[in-house]
């Protein structure tokens, strides 16, 4: 067993997921931005090239400033952002992602070096190269983009449904998952949404284009609205390969999963709603408010999206090896004999303002148990959702944790850290008063014990199963 | 270590740590154009009260620092890629120790980079030139508090675990050592020297509109960039002399090592070519391209030869044992073949699309 100990940071009320979280849907809202913007400018090169709109011409040179400045800069810096915030989040995570797909990794730098190269070139160049030239840099850079996508999506992916991988340990099984291709079409299809409605932003604050001329150039983007009609189905077929439990969480099994996907399908519908019937049947003109309304729609349901895909892989932060603790399946074992604690070196802070020992443990135990999606009072906050139960509900609760809520790991530590975590969720609730003793002069180590043997080590989802079955 | 770097390894650890020096040497020659080029550029301005147009070197750097800045990002993937193969347990307690203090680059990156745009841009600022000024210098600021950051990230990842322990217990976001000023020091007076190269290649190749009929403005800009490079290249020297003398004994036996000459001599053979080629430049007063080939295989030399001396540092003072088991199942894991495939692949699309730029419509 090597469980590298890092120090763990505290975030405040708010929720270490809400930080990647956030910085994560903007990453991905503008990197599939910059991939549907590339095809998006392929298309009206060539429609300015083969003469069917010379006006093409103009709007894609205008549209390629806006998307170096957002994307090339905004989009860049957090995808290094991704990786920091990652560090400080999880760090074993991250370490076991880049370890396992290093060299898919670096194949996927290989293809940012060539997007920028190219996306560079045109930007600089654009303006005086012939019409061969810029086509092929355009081409050049939109496949590079999506190539990017290609290789993250492989490695992101494998994170929720890691396919034959832990049985072969082959890069490529995990890589090809299954939910690898519904998830890069559906990926593609989102894209390709994101940059029609930035272009008709676009074309809205573009200078000097009469109304019909801007009329022109949104209903030529208006077709890059058209494949989202594939969506729906694209989306079922992403949620048949999810495992089973995942999939439960979404369909009424965890109601913020069932929320946030209902924003995201909304919005979504919403949009492929406005461009079917307004701009494709009736080719209404969108004008600059609608078209942000529609950005701002497409912004929330990626923010849906990433929250689900995030959310579903619960208890694990990568299925069936790491539990979102970033303990190991294998680890809950020995953890339970030789305690959580006694493998991390760094203090609990402030540990003088604690009136008892076992809080300062209790504390220890929350900080590298809980406190990755867990915060004390704050966001998901553990006095809020346990405060309230009973000393006895909360040991039986903790030490059956996967069974008391199967999206929860198992509890990882020994009965005195157990007992330790009560009796800090109990000072916690009572407003940490200076003066305090443990409920219980001798706390019941040995039924903690019993519970825990009875719980197991293996996942919830597992273990509910395994009882379903057995009847 | 039995052996010059990197062959007193096994081959695993041997095969990430030069492909980690390697790439960190390409970021490290491409961020010398951003820091010192942002340097070079609040100075000049702040001198003439806003844009420069007369300086040649100035309009150049206005005009491709975001660019650059764009291409140094990039190329700084790389080995912040292998130094998580290599190192993950320290670079990874080091971010987290440093916390918000470290992860305050992003927004000041991102602020640096717009504002590169804005700067740019001639007529966006012209009205108000002092505010020019400000923001060119907020932009240096920006890339020194980030050159700052790698370099204090960097040596709290060399602490032991002891200091680690106490450095979480104090709960700072900051982490000085007495190694840190004349480190720093070293580093941002060698990035001019590769400044002043990129930018003579620059002035060679392109014809800036500010200098083009002036050829004397732009001789005298040469000869400017020239002594910088020299001078700088000096203090440089003469800084990584004093931190070396400030190492602790252990470290400084290191340095000294007869298995660290081979590049420290690199490194110092680096340096002697360019000063060779600048002094050359300067006596004749002319910048042909033969000096600066021999300029530009100095700079490379110097950062190659400087980046494994650092190298060596980190590898003295790390427990190696522990991470060697890393390394060996890091080097079994697939994909090596598809990645030097499309390395070559899209390396010969890169060199296409800066060819397909020369076309004219």
């Amino acid at each position: 067993m090597d469980i590298t100990p890092y120090p763990v940071n505290d975030f405040g009320p708010v929720m270490k997921g809400m930080v990647i979280g956030g910085l994560g849907i903007v990453h991905v809202f503008l990197a599939q931005f910059a991939i549907g913007g590339g095809m998006l400018m392929c298309y009206f090169q060539w429609l300015a090239q083969s003469g069917r709109l010379p006006l093409a011409r103009r709007f894609t040179d205008g549209f390629f400033q806006f998307l170096v400045l957002v994307s090339f800069v905004l989009g860049a810096v957090t995808g290094v952002g991704m990786w920091f915030t990652s560090i400080q989040v999880s760090p074993r995570t991250i370490g076991v992602m880049v370890h396992e797909f290093h060299w898919l990794w670096a194949t996927e730098w290989t293809f940012f070096a060539l997007e920028i190269a190219a996306g560079y070139s045109f930007y600089r160049c654009g303006r005086r190269l012939p019409d061969s030239a810029r086509m092929t840099l355009l081409v050049l850079y939109s496949v590079a983009a999506w190539f990017s996508l290609f290789w993250i999506n492989g490695i992101l992916s494998w994170q929720l449904t890691p396919g034959e991988f832990h049985r072969t340990r082959s890069v490529w099984d995990g890589f090809f998952n299954p939910s690898f291709f519904p998830s890069l079409l559906f990926r593609t299809i989102t894209s390709l949404t994101i940059a029609a409605l930035a272009a008709c932003l676009v074309v809205n604050l573009m200078p000097d284009l009469d109304r019909e001329q801007r009329r022109s150039l949104l209903h030529r983007a208006f077709h890059f609205l058209a494949p989202m009609a594939a969506m729906p189905l694209l989306a079922v077929w992403y949620f048949l390969t999810l495992p089973d439990d995942s999939r439960e969480w979404v369909l009424g099994g965890s109601v913020a999963m069932t929320l946030f996907f209902a924003l995201g399908a909304a919005c979504s519908l919403l949009i492929g709603a406005y461009a079917l019937a307004g701009l494709m049947i009736r080719r209404l003109y969108m004008n600059a408010a609608t078209s942000a309304l529609l950005v701002a729609l497409a912004l929330l349901a990626t923010a849906g999206g990433e929250f689900v895909r995030e959310g579903v892989r619960k208890p694990y932060t990568i299925r069936e090896y790491l539990y979102s603790n970033s303990i190991s399946e294998a680890e809950v074992a020995r953890l339970r004999e030789i305690g959580c604690t006694s493998l991390d070196p760094y203090p609990v802070l402030h540990a003088a303002q604690y009136p008892h020992p076992q809080l300062v443990l209790g504390a220890q135990v929350f900080r590298i148990q809980c406190s990755v999606c867990h915060t004390v009072d704050g966001a998901n906050g553990l006095v809020h959702l346990a405060g309230h139960w009973t000393p006895t509900q909360l040991r039986m609760n903790i030490a059956k944790l996967q069974r008391t809520k199967p999206f929860m790991p198992p509890f990882a530590g020994t009965p005195r850290e157990l007992e330790a975590l009560v009796q800090w969720i109990r000072w916690q609730r009572q407003g940490r008063p200076r003066d305090w003793t443990p409920d219980v002069a001798e706390p019941p180590l040995e039924q903690i014990a019993a519970w825990l043997e009875e719980a197991g080590t293996r996942p919830g989802l597992e273990l509910t199963r395994t009882a379903e079955e057995g009847g | 270590m039995h052996a010059a770097f990197p062959f007193g390894y096994p081959l695993p650890t041997a095969f990430y740590l030069s492909l980690y020096v390697l790439t960190l040497v390409v970021h490290v020659v491409c961020m010398n154009y951003v820091l010192a080029g942002s340097a070079y550029l609040a100075v000049v301005r702040w001198r003439k009260g806003g844009a420069a147009h007369d300086d040649p070197a100035a309009a150049l750097l206005a005009d491709w620092l975001p660019l650059m800045l764009s291409v140094a990002i990039t190329a700084g993937i790389a080995p912040l890629l292998f130094v998580q193969i290599l190192y993950r347990p320290q670079f990874y307690t080091a971010n987290l120790l440093l916390f918000h203090r470290w992860m305050a680059v992003l927004p000041v990156l991102i602020a640096g980079f717009y504002l590169l745009y804005l700067i740019r841009q001639p007529a966006t600022l012209a009205r108000w030139p002092r505010l020019e000024c400000l923001a060119t210098a907020a932009v240096f600021g920006g890339f020194a508090f980030i050159g700052w950051s790698w370099t204090e990230n960097h040596l709290l990842s060399l602490q032991s675990p002891a200091v680690w322990t106490a450095e979480f217990a104090r709960a700072g976001w900051l982490f000085f050592t007495p190694e840190l000023l004349p480190r720093l020091t070293t580093w941002l007076c060698g990035s001019f020297p590769a400044l002043a190269l990129w930018l003579l290649w620059q002035l060679r190749w392109t014809r800036p509109s500010a200098g083009a009929e002036d050829g004397e403005r732009l001789v005298r800009t040469q000869r400017c960039l020239a002594r910088l490079a020299l001078v700088m290249l000096g203090l440089a020297l003469l800084s990584a002399f004093v931190y070396s003398r400030w190492l602790p004994a252990e470290d400084r036996e290191v340095f000294w090592s007869p298995l660290t000459w081979p590049w420290l001599g690199a490194a110092l053979a680096g340096a002697a070519m360019q000063a060779v080629s600048y002094q050359q430049m300067l006596a004749r007063g002319q910048f042909r391209g033969n000096w600066l080939m021999l300029a530009t295989s100095g700079v490379l030399l110097t950062t190659l030869g400087t980046a494994v001396v650092r190298e060596s540092l980190r590898l003295a003072r790390v427990n190696l044992s522990s991470l060697l088991p890393q390394h060996e199942a890091a080097f079994a894991v697939g994909g090596l073949g598809v990645f030097v495939l499309f390395l070559v692949l899209n390396t010969a699309l890169i060199v296409w699309c800066l060819r397909l730029t020369r076309r004219r419509r």
